[in-house]
């Protein structure tokens, strides 16, 4: 089997594909492309390529097998007609190309000459100029868009550049029949302008969506009721254009497997995390870009390759070996039973000979350490909370008050911290009794941890997370929910009142509700009164 | 260290980005802000997330902000304006600094010279914790820089951290390169036939922002009452040909829509409706959003016309539906204006100073697309170029920051 070693792999075929490879070229070629189509097609040879010996490895109609490794060290296995090659590289950048559904089927309309998907009227004007002779026996044109689920602003520029070009060529009438006019991109709004100039006409339905019928002939009959009068309408189309929504392509699903990513809702290979913004994924070293994450016009894909391009230099420039605050498997208490690697979100652990943690992969989240059962992971000059590290709440008591709950909120660094700050700012009040354990996530609160809380003197524990689909790991809030629930239903079997722990959800930037938060719980407890315990040993 | 500076005007999440960005570089970083605090119209901006996170991007400001501030290559200069601005080799800024009345190495953020202070508006409060002073003089408004005729805060302080008569300052700097974030300014609504400025209930939805997290939910200004009817119009100094704003400004349906659940989530018993021309597609999973927002606010398809108070101090909004196709006067105990982004008034000053194209619209043009034959080292990032949103904006200051570094030779 052939075997490559470079710094980067490229996986793409598209435009954004190529403008990181342009961009990565005039500096290095150091470079694998994997391109599924028949050719890459670099417009411009950059000076780095000057010999083909020098340029970059190309390998056309070539998909990703598999994928193993971290960041620096991926071995990725390549197919290319049935040869298999192993590419040895540290970085890896996923650029794929969308795919477009057409909606025939949600306008329960079928392909015929007189209704066709919006990308196939795309390549009948791209042949088509303006001394082009007019497309004979059409005189009424009618877009459909938006109309069953909403679209998006990159189709509607579509469409709408599509209606000037084909009123350059002849005198058409133009009909965009939606629900939602999408103008929310650079320049938008102005050629919406303009094609209302050049005559398109736009119909919006708001509460009554219209019948639309597909006639014996192939054509479109569209029967609405107008919005403005009330009067009820006909509209006999000689031409239909259908929209498409954009997906990502099979090849791109089938990526986000190999490489073991976090898939938004749509499946596009970036997690809905504003955390991975704009090209990161949950794996360090990889990288994705454009269409493959997500909706996005040309320009926009453009601005990705850039940032694409860029935190690749960055990647480069941040040392491998750097161990401070990443997770560390102590030698000799590992017993092999693989829960970290099942649970790592960075998938950062590697299995070899031993268990270890790939530094440069590893982002300090301790969701790991939390759930070891041999307690062999701990996180490298960490001066955060540790088991044993949790602080002895002391509550000085004012006189004449008999019962200030005592609590200990464990807060995420990211979140819950920072808030706990700017409530102090804003000088909000905050219970008396109250200190704060800030933890990298709160995903690596460990059931011990919270024990340990309670037995140092806590009335009340809270775990304080980022909320759902904002945490960092992403996994963190479900986490702490799992195991205050575990804790809680432990209290209920031994007679303790289960709300002194509780899990709570907040932000950075949220001063305000962290008081609201604390005080609230603060309430709870004095309603609950001191935790048995400590009034036993009282 | 490399000796390469880049200054960066505007600390909003644009130039902020592109600062974190270029100093993993190596690069010095200035940053230079007009005004008395960093981050930006977003640094206000709450946190819209129910139980689950809404992707507004709020939180990433005071995540770069945080960054930016613990980075030893970036320095970050408020209440800093240009007096000039020259190229030879490299750029020679000189910079006109605001007083600084409160010093931050004293302030502990107590809050004492807002409690003492009679003048609305004079002490103008932070909104970050990183914001050091937590609290700033509005030259404007303060009756010492007025006509000296009061000094309470500065007695007050119990820590001595204030002085009002702390003189002006000037620095001077040397850039290889500039990055332009200056971002964008507001439409102001007085003009509309709302009433807004002059009935209080009325607020843009930049003060409700600011309201939400300053009080964690929808009170009326008018009174500190909780709102129950509550209005959101859509587009106000956006997409307006009367007004020459051909543009749409991306990111109100998705704030006011979020803000709406949030209220909805936050005061159960709030009525919310949603005056709209067009619903804009936003976030990953608008698709789903909008369908519950759809059950949870009213949506209107209509902009209405004047706004009346009643003598019970509510506002009487009068509109237009095609569900009915007559006229409908609805009362409401808020009103919200959705405003539009707009360019700032400096862009056109700073463009001829600089070299650089201003579009028709206002907004600046990056160089490259300006078609400027040689780039002189000035580059643009985030809504300065057009409306954007968070998500974008650091997008643009990634692009920006690449190339900048090409063009130091990076």
């Amino acid at each position: 089997m052939a075997h490559l070693t470079g710094k980067t792999l490229l996986i793409g075929n598209g435009a954004c594909a190529r403008r990181i490879a342009e961009d990565i070229l005039t500096q290095t070629s150091d470079l694998i492309i994997a391109s599924t189509g028949e050719s890459f097609g670099l417009s411009t040879r950059p000076a780095s390529m000057a010999t083909a010996e020098e340029g970059a490895k190309i390998f056309t109609r070539t998909k990703v097998h598999s994928c193993r490794g971290t960041v620096g060290d991926f071995k990725v296995l390549l197919e290319c007609n049935g040869e298999k090659r192993t590419a040895a590289v540290e970085k890896v950048i996923l650029a794929e190309d969308e795919k477009r559904i057409s909606g025939f089927s949600s306008y329960g309309l079928t392909r015929t000459a007189k209704v066709m998907a919006l990308s196939q009227l795309g390549e009948l004007l791209h042949e088509l100029s303006e001394d082009s002779s007019p497309i004979s026996g059409i005189k009424t044109v009618v877009f459909l868009v938006g109309i069953d689920t909403e679209s998006n602003s990159v189709i509607f520029e579509e469409i709408m550049q599509a209606c000037l070009k084909l009123q350059a060529v002849q005198k058409l009438k133009i009909y965009i029949l939606t629900k939602n006019l999408k103008v929310a991109a650079n320049g938008l709004e102005k050629l919406y302008r303009d094609t209302r100039d050049a005559g398109v006409i736009y119909i919006k339905f708001t509460h009554t969506p219209p019948d639309i019928i597909q006639l014996a002939d192939g054509s479109v009959c569209i029967e609405f009721t107008d919005e403005i009068t009330g009067s009820i309408l006909k509209l006999a189309a000689d031409l239909t254009i259908v929209e498409e929504k954009i997906v990502p392509s099979d090849y791109s699903t089938d990526l986000s497997r190999i490489f073991e990513l976090e898939k938004d809702l749509n499946g596009f290979s970036q997690g809905d995390n504003v955390h991975r913004l704009t090209v990161f994924t949950n794996r360090k070293g990889i990288l994705v870009a454009g269409a493959a994450r997500g909706v996005q016009s040309l320009p926009d894909q453009f601005v990705d390759a850039d940032n694409a391009v860029l935190s690749l230099r960055n990647i480069e420039k941040q040392p491998a070996d750097q161990i401070a605050g990443k997770a560390q498997i102590e030698n000799g208490k590992c017993a092999r039973c693989l829960t970290c690697y099942r649970l790592c979100p960075y998938r950062a652990i590697q299995v070899n000979t031993r268990v270890s943690i790939a530094p440069a992969a590893c982002e300090g989240c301790g969701i790991c350490l939390a759930e070891c059962p041999r307690d062999a992971i701990s996180l490298v000059d960490q001066t955060q909370a540790t088991d044993s590290g949790v602080p002895v709440t002391e509550v000085i008591r004012p006189a004449g008050e008999s019962f200030i709950p005592s609590i200990t909120a464990f807060c995420c660094s990211r979140s819950a911290a920072s808030a706990a700050q700017l409530s102090a700012c804003m000088g909000k009040k905050l219970p008396r009794g109250y200190q704060i354990v800030e933890v990298p996530c709160g995903g690596s609160v460990s059931l011990s941890q919270i024990l340990t809380a309670f037995n140092s003197n806590a009335d009340g524990v809270m775990i304080l997370t980022c909320h759902e689909g904002n945490c960092h790991s992403e996994v963190g809030p479900r986490h702490a929910q799992q195991r205050v629930e575990q804790i809680r239903e432990h209290f209920r079997s031994i007679g303790l009142e289960d709300g002194r722990l509780v899990k709570k959800t907040l932000a950075s930037n949220m001063g305000v509700e962290f008081a609201g938060t604390l005080v609230e719980f603060e309430n709870q407890l004095l309603a609950m009164g001191p935790i048995r315990s400590k009034s036993e040993k009282e | 260290m490399t000796d390469k500076t880049v200054v960066i005007f505007g600390s909003g999440v644009a130039g902020l980005s592109a600062a974190l960005e270029l100093a993993q570089f190596d690069i010095s970083i200035k940053i230079i802000e007009k005004s008395d605090f960093t981050g930006g119209h977003a640094i206000r901006f709450a946190c819209k997330a129910t139980d689950k996170c809404v992707k507004c991007g709020a939180c990433l400001v005071e995540d770069k902000l945080d960054q930016a501030l613990r980075n030893s290559r970036i320095k970050i200069l408020t209440g800093s304006r240009i007096e000039s601005i020259s190229k030879t080799e490299r750029y020679a800024i000189r910079l006109n600094q605001k007083p600084k009345y409160i010093d931050a190495q004293k302030c502990t953020a107590c809050g004492v010279c807002l409690e003492k202070c009679p003048q609305d508006g004079a002490i103008i409060q932070g909104a970050s914790r990183n914001h050091s002073p937590f609290f700033a003089i509005n030259e404007k408004e303060c009756r010492y820089l007025v006509d000296q005729s009061c000094s309470q805060c500065q007695e007050a302080c119990p820590e001595k951290a204030i002085a009002l008569d702390a003189p002006a300052g000037q620095v001077d700097c040397e850039a290889d390169a500039i990055v332009w974030a200056t971002g964008f300014s507001l439409f102001n609504p007085q003009n509309k036939p709302y009433g807004y400025g002059v009935f209080k209930n009325i607020v843009t939805n930049m003060e409700l922002e600011d309201i939400l997290r300053r009080e964690g939910g929808v009170i009326r200004p008018s009174d500190g009452q909780s709102a129950r009817k509550i209005a959101f119009i859509q587009c106000v100094g956006s997409r307006d040909a009367k007004l020459d704003h051909l543009w749409c400004s991306k990111i109100c349906c998705g704030s006011a829509l979020r803000m709406a659940e949030l209220i909805n989530a936050r005061q159960p018993e709030s009525e919310i409706s949603f005056f709209y021309i067009d619903v804009q597609t936003f976030g990953r999973d608008f698709v789903p959003f909008y369908r519950r927002v759809q059950e949870e606010v009213r949506m209107i398809r209509a902009i209405p016309g004047d706004i009346f108070e009643t003598p019970e101090g509510q506002l009487r909004v009068t509109y237009i539906t095609g569900e009915t196709y007559e006229t409908t006067e609805e009362i409401f105990d808020c009103v919200v204006l959705s405003v539009g982004l707009q360019p700032c008034e400096e862009n056109l000053e700073m463009a001829r100073q600089l070299n650089l194209k201003v579009s028709d619209s206002g907004f600046l043009i990056p160089s490259e697309i300006a078609g400027e034959a040689s780039n002189n080292g000035v580059f643009n990032a985030g809504a300065v170029g057009g409306p954007m949103g968070i998500a974008e904006s650091i997008a643009s200051a990634g692009e920006t920051s690449l190339k900048v570094l090409k063009y130091i030779g990076f």
